[in-house]
């Protein structure tokens, strides 16, 4: 047989197996370096259009500027933020205006009406969550937004989103968006580039600020 | 546990003349951290999880027989046998004197079961699974351990670092003996012992109940055990893994020197 015979199929397997160990290394690469992770940095579509801006946005911009523990209740109480029942929705809605529970288009009204159909059903909302860490990660609201919220005056280094060193203590509000962005600002919300919550952004925080970076603080 | 650094020290004493093997502490324990149920099947291979677990003893012949408990859980090693074996450094000492073992870490290596005396380490050989009614009651604390890493107790670290958060919320403090006990955050084994065999502390706190017995073991080595003025042992002394978990030898009136045998 001459040699030359085999060099096609030769070069074609590998050419295919270059393609493949290539398209790999590439998706690792991506999901290694791209923050937010690979496939996280998109908001998941939810059962209902909830407009932050809307509940959470300041009045200047036409928002009511509800503050985020009204709604997360938990949030300075426990280690999850919490979602709202629905029942809370609902009470809002229905003490401030009964008639069309204070929507202001029929899009919206459309809305609130799913949101009526679940308290009727007593089902609750199935949000999708947008926001995840791993389950081997054991995060707790309670005492970063207590770091942030209280003590005395002082300014500190956080090495997260634009990096700028911060005036202590902030508002609840400012709380929330070192980690979650500005969610009063965002008709859906998403993960912000630079504030992907892995594990370097925490580490790099707790190095910076001194406050232990034993493994069992988080992973337990 | 953030804002002030507390010298902790945690230890844990077991008083063996209590204990009556009820095994009260292995089901705590097992409903406290995500522990999946055994089946006949587990056992039979010799892969049943606990992280706490009561050994019977006989000792004399029958009829002057006596069944003898011990409670076994991780002892928490000083110079642990298990951590300078694993290759990845998924189990080390941190600065509260405890033997962790970080599960994301872990690429099943089992090294570390295999070099264990206690044989407190468990591997997961299967993917944790319970019942479809029980799927709303695991902790929420608590990482769910997937299959092919090894896990075992962590001194209840869940509810260590409950209490440290809650006293620091409290308006500072330290968490000592009295905040540990009046908000539940000693190891779930200790706090469901109905016969208190089990006593959980900090041994650098001078006012801690277990604080005596580990002083008294620490000053008299094996080689003098009998000037100890407390009835506190280690479990295998002689290795010298110098555990954080003290024993208190039963008080027989009527010993029976015959010894015993595993049951």
């Amino acid at each position: 047989m001459r040699p030359s015979a085999n060099i096609i199929p030769l070069a074609v397997v590998g050419l295919v197996v270059t393609g493949i160990v290539g398209f790999l290394v590439a998706i690792l690469f991506i999901s290694w370096f791209s923050n937010p992770p690979f496939g996280l940095g998109n908001a998941p579509a939810q059962p209902i259009d909830f407009p932050h801006t809307v509940h959470a946005g300041s009045v200047e911009e036409g928002g009511v500027g509800i503050s985020c523990e009204f709604c997360h209740r938990n949030v300075t109480e426990g280690a999850a933020a919490t979602v709202p029942a629905v029942e809370q929705c609902v009470f809002c809605h229905q003490q401030i205006n009964p008639e069309n529970l204070m929507a202001s288009s029929s899009a919206d009204q459309e809305q609130m009406q799913l949101v009526v159909d679940k308290f009727n059903d007593n089902d609750p909302i199935n949000w999708e969550r947008v926001h995840r860490i791993p389950d081997h990660v054991r995060f707790v609201h309670e005492a970063h937004i207590r770091f942030l919220t209280e003590g005395e005056a002082r300014t500190v280094a956080m090495p997260i989103g634009d990096g700028q060193p911060r005036q202590l203590p902030l508002t609840t509000q400012q709380a929330c968006s070192v980690c979650h962005g500005d969610v009063a600002a965002m008709t859906e919300v998403q993960p912000t580039p630079g504030q992907s919550l892995k594990m370097g952004t925490c580490v790099d925080c707790h190095r910076e600020l001194n406050v232990g970076t034993d493994c069992t603080i988080c992973h337990k | 546990m953030v804002t002030s650094r507390i010298d902790h020290k945690w230890g844990m004493v077991v008083d063996l003349d209590r204990c009556n093997g009820c095994q009260a502490c292995v089901i705590a324990c097992q409903v406290e951290n995500n522990i999946p149920i055994n089946d006949k099947n587990a056992f039979l291979q010799n892969r049943a999880y606990e992280w706490i677990r009561v050994e019977r003893y006989w000792e004399g012949e029958y009829p002057n027989i006596k069944a003898r408990f011990i409670p076994v859980m991780c002892q928490h090693c000083q110079d642990a046998p298990c951590e300078p074996v694993c290759p990845v450094f998924a189990t080390y000492h941190n600065d509260e004197g405890l033997n962790v073992q970080i599960y994301n870490r872990c690429v099943g290596t089992r090294y570390c079961i295999n070099n264990c005396p206690y044989q407190v380490r468990f591997f997961n050989y299967w993917h944790p699974n319970w019942p479809e009614r029980m799927q709303n009651q695991l902790n929420p604390d608590v990482t769910v351990r997937t299959r092919g890493i090894t896990e075992k107790c962590t001194f209840c670290i869940q509810r260590i670092r409950r209490g440290q958060l809650q006293v620091e919320r409290r308006g500072g403090g330290e968490l000592n003996d009295a905040t540990l006990k009046s908000g539940n955050h000693m190891p779930a084994c200790v706090q469901a012992c109905p016969t208190n065999a089990l006593t959980f502390g900090d041994q650098n706190d001078v006012h801690s109940p277990v604080q005596p017995y580990f002083e008294d073991v620490n000053r008299y080595n094996i080689h003098h055990e009998k000037e100890r003025k407390t009835r506190g042992y280690r479990v295998l002394e002689e290795m010298n893994t110098r555990p954080n978990v003290i024993y208190l030898k039963k008080v027989d009136p009527n010993l029976d020197s015959s010894g015993g045998h595993h049951g």
